[in-house]
């Protein structure tokens, strides 16, 4: 009985040991979260031109996609309505640009130069670096 | 089962039609969590007294599953691996005795080959290299496995096993 007690703790611990070892090849090669494919940079610059910086990796085809992922993702908030020309931009962390106060607004930089698209229809490439800078009218 | 008559009396086939009842209740009783499951248990403690005839029970309950979820190339794997098990009681039992600890590590190491025996299949299929995909991103699942058949095991093993010593065949 003692011999079999001996033979079943050794079956028990080997029985774990395999588990371990299990778990070890899970982690080394079991599937991995997509972490998307192009990387991004994303600034957002406000009124006192103080500048928060998000960086990753996404699948995101358009930048409105991206900002909906790092609404999920990371502290960035936005609101937006939908116009004619496509997604108006209102606020962005929480910093409302009202236009009819005093010509305040979110202007969008695609790679250091003023995008040409609303959110929703500006492309995202592999590398790109988006900002969203809080700009007032002259 | 205590008699070894190789023939079957009426008493067999009631009492294989009462496990594999007992076995598709217990089945399905548990189907909303995901591989925790009676099945192994009830197969381990009924080949303990049944002997190889439950083969033949993995087989009716593995019919019946194929009924129930329609059948697909996965349907072959029902076949082979619940036989796997029934064929490690018979060759193990000796050395366990009627020791909970040893079923419940016996029906746990079971848990835990049980995607690596069903991905056996995706071997015609897809070759090695879909057959060890389909092992390795399973095994979260295998180890969720192998602790609830052990721990069912270690805990309803004496009960259940003491409860069918008491019916005489």
């Amino acid at each position: 009985m003692k011999k079999n007690t001996k033979g079943i703790i050794i079956g028990v611990v080997a029985m774990v040991v395999v588990a371990i070892l299990l778990v070890a090849v899970w982690l080394t090669f079991g599937p991995k979260a997509s972490a998307g494919t192009k990387a991004y940079e994303v600034t957002v610059t406000d009124n006192n031109g103080e500048v928060t910086t998000y960086e990753g990796k996404t699948d995101a085809e358009y930048l409105k996609e991206l900002m909906d992922e790092l609404v999920e993702e990371e502290d960035f908030t936005y609101e937006g309505s939908e116009s004619d020309y496509g997604l108006f931009i209102e606020s962005i962390n929480g910093l409302k640009a009202d236009y009819d106060t005093d010509g305040a607004y979110w202007s969008i930089y695609v790679n250091g130069e003023y995008g040409q698209y609303g959110a929703d229809s500006q492309p995202v490439a592999d590398g790109d670096k988006f900002g969203f800078v809080y700009e007032i009218a002259q | 089962m205590k008699s070894h008559n190789k023939h079957w009396s009426a008493f067999d086939i009631a009492s294989m039609g009462l496990m594999l009842a007992i076995v598709e209740v217990c089945k399905h009783a548990l189907d909303f969590l995901p591989n925790i499951e009676l099945v192994s248990f009830l197969f381990i403690v009924f080949t303990l007294h049944f002997g190889w005839r439950i083969l033949i029970l993995t087989w009716a309950f593995s019919l019946v599953e194929c009924l129930y979820f329609g059948f697909g190339p996965w349907t072959i794997t029902y076949f082979y691996v619940w036989p796997i098990l029934i064929i490690a009681v018979m060759l193990l039992k000796r050395f366990g005795g009627e020791h909970p600890l040893f079923y419940a590590t016996l029906s746990g190491c079971f848990g835990l080959s049980f995607g690596f025996l069903c991905s056996l299949y995706t071997l015609v299929i897809g070759g090695v290299g879909m057959q060890i995909t389909w092992w390795i991103s399973g095994i979260p699942y295998d180890l969720v496995h192998c602790i609830g058949n052990f721990t069912i095991c270690l805990v309803l093993f004496y009960p259940v096993n003491q409860a069918l010593k008491r019916l005489k065949f």
